[in-house]
């Protein structure tokens, strides 16, 4: 019978490092120590070294991330009011109200209305440009920048100019009268429209941002794929869904969740374009919300309820979604 | 023990950090050092009053008083009042601030009270009280009058302004039989309060002449939206609505747009505050502008004004004595007022004062209506714009802002409103 020589690779580095310990001249058979001074002060060497390094930005990140949502979860148990000292610890009470609350729920509702929007608006025309201009030249340069020059610019100046275009008496409607339109559609005054109008305008800013990163994914695939894929006889369909389509599952991922986490805390397009309105709340998203109900109604503790549903909602939206996606990307 | 450095420099640049993020903001902080203080002084800049006119006014008052220096702070938009929530809750709020609505900030004893000495130079020095004290230097009247395109008028035969509610519908009628829309209106997206203006002049005939109190009336509960008064308002201005008086294109304009169009023709009256005759006569339309009262039924006069808007004082500044008479110093300095005048087309409330000569025809008009009404008795208060202890709650005009577009674009009755601005009202005040 064979004896058994092999030792684990593990156990076999723990003789080694014994093996240079006894070479070293110390005692092998010794009762184990801590580890060495020299390791130890290694060891803290280069944690010095990470914190000297991450201590900035964990320190920004505490400081303006980590604390607020502490502080509002907080308030959120109280009902918080400036004008009104002192401040009462009311438990639950806020998170009932708001259970109750029908402007809080049309405000989710729109929410959900306006993030289905932008997510898919943004991914499908972001993919659809960058397919279109994943090539060389530099007419497509160009264009690559025009396309991303709306995601540099403030908010609110892209909401003050599409006002200007979508106005009852605006450029578009002037337009379409001269096309024939007796009626052209009240795009910001009518309560029926105005969401999808507000959608469109951040879906419109977020557009480059998919853009860019969907031509890095499409930069990424390599080029033999293509071939391979051709050689087989693929044609261009066959080609995107067999051989795109999956190489850009990071690229999806990442435009996804950011499309999603954006869809839910449209602000300022609100503000600007209509207020929330036309008429109370028909455009009214959870971030405006917050924000009215904060700084107008002075009730800061309800508010910042809702900012903390907001907050989990936001958070579970964004784990389920990444999950999934990543386990596509897995797939693929 | 080994001493580790790399730790020792961590720790050092965290506290450094630390320390930081302690004084950030530190320079938004008043400061006082000896006989000298440094304060913040809240202002907010429209196209009218412009960071030059701002600096300007600043420099004039600093001079009349050594020993302070002031740091200007601007509002990111028109809504100082909102910004300086914010400052508060951020625990930065102003020394000084001027145009603030101090519900709220003066009950809860943010601010300094305003003695009668102090406030013995103003014209109506008790017009804003809370509980019996005033918070706000009353220096300036505004009101919401008609602005009316005097052309449009003479081409529909309309020879008069309108003296009767009866005479304003007939107004309406002749111009828009002439195919001339009769009333400008605005009020969309971040400008929804634009759109209150009508409503304001037929709450102020309707509901106020009657009862001036009528919303501390509702604050007590006597009264309701859903009372004849106030929805008999509401459903004046459905009314012009539904006739076409109104043109509801106008609902998602800007402010901005808004006076444009009526500068540009597209609309023969307009309902606004006065400060649109600083704007009528700096940059003259292409036609005579004139001025009028929205008419009660009867003729009498009933005129929404607000008299107010001045300078407010921390009651937590470092020098509050120091703050307020550099305050005061501002108010009354006869040129800042002047630059008032002619910025805003503020109707000064200070004794003795007399507006330039050189006045534009629009603000003489607009001073003359005032006063004509004031001298009847004819001044009531301007709903929702109102400060004091008789004044809407927090937030509820922008309700009511965004209930008024329902209203003008026929989507929610007169009584539909009512009983949105009572619910409205309890949630505000729960």
């Amino acid at each position: 019978m064979r004896t058994r020589t092999h030792v684990r690779p593990e156990r076999s580095a723990v003789e080694l490092a014994r093996r240079e310990d006894v070479a070293e001249g110390q005692n092998p058979v010794a009762p184990k120590q801590s580890p060495e001074p020299g390791r130890r002060a290694h060891t803290r060497d280069r944690l010095g070294r990470f914190g000297l390094f991450a201590a900035p930005g964990l320190l920004v990140y505490l400081a303006l991330v980590l604390v607020p949502i502490a502080i509002a979860t907080g308030y959120s148990l109280t009902d918080k009011n400036p004008f009104h000292p002192p401040t009462r610890w009311v438990g639950l009470d806020n998170f009932a109200g708001l259970a109750s609350d029908g402007e809080f729920f049309t405000a989710l509702r729109n929410t959900v209305v306006v993030t289905v929007i932008v997510t898919v608006v943004t991914n499908a025309g972001g993919l659809a440009i960058a397919l279109l201009l994943d090539r060389r030249g530099w007419l497509y340069n160009a264009l690559r920048s025009v396309f991303f020059v709306p995601v540099v610019l403030s908010a609110v100046v892209v909401s003050v100019i599409w006002q200007a275009i979508l106005v009852d008496d605006g450029l578009l409607n002037s337009l379409l009268k001269q096309l024939g339109m007796d009626h052209p559609p009240g795009w910001l005054s009518d309560p029926s429209l105005a969401l999808y109008t507000v959608s469109w305008v951040i879906a419109w800013q977020g557009l480059g941002f998919c853009v860019v990163i969907y031509l890095a994914g499409l930069q990424g695939i390599p080029q033999e794929l293509h071939e391979a894929a051709e050689i087989d006889g693929c044609g261009p369909l066959m080609r995107f869904r067999h051989v795109t389509w999956p190489m850009l599952a990071p690229a999806v991922t990442i435009n996804t969740v950011m499309s999603l986490i954006g869809g839910f805390k449209a602000y300022d397009q609100v503000q600007v374009l209509t207020n929330g309105g036309p008429g109370p709340g028909t455009t009214s998203t959870l971030a405006f919300q917050v924000i009215q109900t904060a700084f107008m109604g002075n009730h800061i503790g309800y508010a910042s309820a809702m900012a903390v549903v907001m907050l989990v909602v936001v958070a579970a939206v964004s784990v389920v979604a990444l999950r999934l996606l990543q386990q596509r990307e897995v797939s693929s | 023990m080994t001493r580790n450095p790399m730790l020792l420099r961590t720790a050092a640049l965290a506290g450094a950090f630390v320390l930081a993020g302690c004084t950030a903001g530190g320079g938004g902080e008043s400061a006082s050092s000896g006989d000298k203080v440094t304060l913040t002084f809240l202002t907010f800049e429209t196209p009218n009053l412009d960071a030059k006119y701002w600096d300007a006014a600043i420099a004039r008052a600093s001079k009349k008083v050594p020993g302070v220096t002031i740091k200007k702070l601007v509002s990111p938009s028109a809504d100082r009042t909102g910004y300086a929530k914010q400052l508060d809750g951020t625990g930065q709020f102003p020394d000084v601030m001027i145009g603030l609505n101090p519900a709220g900030f003066a009950e809860s004893g943010k601010l300094a009270a305003w003695s009668d000495k102090e406030l013995a130079p103003y014209a109506e020095p008790h017009a804003n009280t809370y509980g019996g004290k005033v918070f706000q230097l009353p220096y300036a009247a505004q009101g919401t009058f008609v602005y009316y395109n005097k052309k449009d008028f003479a081409e529909a035969g309309v020879d008069a302004p309108p003296r009767t509610y009866r005479e304003l519908l007939d107004a309406g009628a002749k111009l828009k039989a002439k195919g001339i829309n009769p009333f400008v209106v605005g009020g969309g997206g971040k400008d929804s309060w634009a759109d209150m203006f009508p409503l304001i002049c037929t709450v102020a005939t309707d509901v106020y002449k009657g009862q001036p109190d009528w919303l501390s009336q509702r604050s007590a509960g006597k009264v309701k939206f859903t009372d004849r008064a106030f929805v008999a308002a509401a459903r004046k201005v459905a009314h012009l609505a539904d006739k076409g008086y109104m043109d509801r294109a106008g609902l998602s304009r800007s402010y901005a747009d808004t006076e444009q169009a009526f500068r540009d023709g597209k609309g023969a009256m307009y309902p606004m505050g006065s400060w649109f005759a600083a704007s009528a006569d700096a940059k003259k339309p292409g036609f005579d502008t004139g001025v009028f009262a929205w008419p009660t039924d009867n003729g009498a006069p009933a005129l929404p004004g607000v008299t107010g808007g001045g300078m407010t004082v921390s009651s937590k500044a470092p020098d509050v004595a120091l703050a307020k008479k550099w305050a005061k110093a501002f108010m009354e300095d006869e040129k800042n007022l002047d630059a008032a005048v002619k910025s805003d087309a503020l109707i000064i409330a200070i004794k003795g004062y007399k507006a330039p000569a050189n006045m534009g025809p629009v603000y003489k008009e607009t001073a003359a209506t005032y006063a004509k009404a004031q001298k009847e008795d004819g001044i009531v208060n301007s709903f929702s714009q109102e400060t004091g202890d008789g004044s809407m709650p927090p937030g509820l005009a922008d309700k009511a802002a965004a209930g008024v577009q329902k209203l003008l674009s026929g989507r929610m009755t007169a009584r539909e409103f009512g009983a949105y601005m009572d619910e409205q009202w309890e949630k505000a005040t729960r």
